[in-house]
């Protein structure tokens, strides 16, 4: 078994009365990539506040290698990457000079600034004011910064919210390396594709409580409780056919008179468990 | 107490120091200078008769410990809140003694530079003991300055909310010494101000009498104790962000 980086113990939060974060139970494994999938409000910064030490848990324990996040000191910063919506830039230096200020604080070698840029797709902007960098080369930049340093554990605060496609997919492509280099990473998202195509384990967050964990698979499979097929007819018309005798006849006689031009297998979709589960939409 | 890696204060030292030199700061203590000289051709030129260099250097002295002290370092924070770079420097491993003294050095260095250059450009003369004294009393006095100016930094959301909120001490720690000749309460306030203490000992050069005064010297070491208390204070209950 790899080892654990990241365990939480019946964690609860509240907020005066307001109960954020309800016996939250998850374990992430070096070279994983954990999911906290839930709509805004589920819980899932708080977690992610409570795992990197800046808030404190009402019950329960975290640990982010080994160290109780309780106790956390600036020393477990050394180990870990944290990528949120409060993760800044310094607008009037140059991104190789944003990078090289957090080399120094990180004793990082500089060499490895010029990788990483290359890596990521920044090199050609090295020069630029972070001012001037569009919003996906922002992300980029802070993603950059958060890795600079070889951490054990990424933590990854909806890291691809209002970036266009193509950003996205290179962040993506960047993420999977990373797990394939033995990096433990925390995703929060409420992009469902997101979480199936990244993550290996996924916990479907609402209102605090964890409705749902597991590998995306096993989760939509839990539910597919019918099977279904959309068949897209020759004649352009579509119909969703559910698995019986009758159907599958219907179905055969369709291909053997060459009127089907695609069929889908319809599983449901981690979107549609969570709406299931919880009577809510993701988005 | 937290240990201080040199690595991560040299860095936070270069980076805030060009921070200074940004046009947002550095019109502060080029307004100190400025003043200084401006007062100087102006007044240079009515007073011939009487020596009035220690009135300029005072007043370039008052705004550099007040507008980059104060100022800068409250704005400075408030900045770095605003831009969310904070959070991700505490979130990388620097500690907060770290940061404190890696946003002051730099600060206090080109003030105490400042307070050179104001001596040069008003052409007020002193011996080798008085210009010791005189850098003792200011570095102490834009060192209060600059922890006053952090505090503030803790409270500021922004720059603009820095600007609001230090404004009216500032125009206290400046315009109680300049007019403390108005009356005796005054002046009785005046004499407990660390601002006060440089106007009061600039006086005591031109006028050739003891340099420092107990009570002065007393004063600013309070002073410059209460603020780092207050500072520790007020860091334990908020951290950088009172918000």
């Amino acid at each position: 078994m790899s080892e654990e980086c990241i365990s939480l113990q019946h964690i609860s939060k509240k907020f005066n009365e307001n109960i954020v974060l309800k016996d939250v139970d998850a374990i992430l494994h070096q070279g994983e990539i954990l999911g906290f999938l839930g709509p805004s409000g589920a819980g899932k910064t708080t977690t992610i506040k409570i795992l990197t030490g800046q808030l404190k848990p009402t019950d329960g324990e975290a640990f982010v290698l080994g160290m109780n996040c309780q106790n956390i000191d600036e020393t477990i910063y050394e180990q870990i990457g944290i990528v949120t919506d409060a993760s800044g830039v310094y607008e009037r230096m140059s991104v190789y000079d944003n990078l090289k200020y957090f080399a120094k604080i990180l004793s990082v070698p500089l060499e490895n600034i010029d990788i990483l840029l290359k890596r990521v797709g920044l090199y050609e902007h090295k020069n630029k004011l972070a001012s001037q960098l569009s919003k996906g080369q922002t992300q980029r930049l802070i993603l950059t910064r958060a890795i600079l340093h070889t951490p054990k554990v990424l933590f990854l605060d909806e890291p691809t919210s209002g970036l266009d496609p193509t950003t996205a997919l290179e962040i993506h492509k960047l993420l999977k390396e990373l797990r394939a280099e033995g990096m433990a990473i925390f995703l929060t998202t409420h992009n469902m594709e997101e979480a199936t195509k990244l993550c290996d384990h996924v916990a479907l967050l609402n209102e605090g409580v964890i409705v749902e964990y597991g590998t995306p698979q096993d989760i939509c499979l839990r539910y597919n409780k019918e099977k279904k097929y959309r068949i897209l007819k020759s004649d352009k018309e579509e119909i969703v056919l559910i698995h019986t005798e009758e159907n599958i006849k219907k179905l055969n006689q369709w291909l053997i008179d060459d009127e089907v031009i695609s069929i889908h297998s319809c599983e449901p979709t981690l979107e549609s468990v969570f709406l299931e589960v919880t009577g809510r939409e993701l988005q | 107490m937290k240990r201080i890696h040199f690595n991560k204060l040299l860095a936070i030292i270069e980076v805030k120091g060009k921070a200074l030199f940004s046009k947002n700061f550095i019109i502060m203590p080029i307004f100190s200078l400025g003043i200084t000289y401006i007062m100087k051709l102006a007044y240079g030129a009515i007073s011939k008769d009487v020596d009035m260099t220690g009135y300029f250097l005072s007043l370039g002295i008052l705004m550099n410990v007040c507008m980059t002290g104060v100022y800068c370092v409250a704005a400075c924070l408030a900045e770095e809140k605003e831009k969310n770079t904070l959070r991700t420097l505490m979130t990388s491993s620097v500690n907060g003694l770290e940061f404190f003294l890696g946003s002051l050095i730099p600060v206090i260095l080109l003030m105490m530079v400042i307070n050179v250059l104001c001596v040069l450009i008003s052409g007020f003369s002193m011996n080798g003991i008085e210009w010791l004294c005189y850098m003792m009393i200011t570095t102490i006095s834009s060192t209060i300055g600059a922890i006053i100016g952090m505090i503030f930094g803790i409270f500021a959301k922004n720059q603009m909310s820095a600007g609001t909120m230090t404004t009216p001490l500032l125009m206290l720690l400046m315009l109680i010494p300049m007019f403390s000749h108005i009356n005796q309460v005054i002046e009785t306030i005046s004499n407990y101000l660390f601002t006060g203490v440089i106007m009061n000992f600039i006086e005591h050069v031109t006028m050739k009498v003891s340099l420092i005064n107990p009570l002065e010297l007393t004063v600013l070491l309070i002073e410059l104790v209460l603020s780092v208390l207050a500072f520790l204070v007020l860091y334990k209950k908020n951290g950088f962000e009172a918000d």
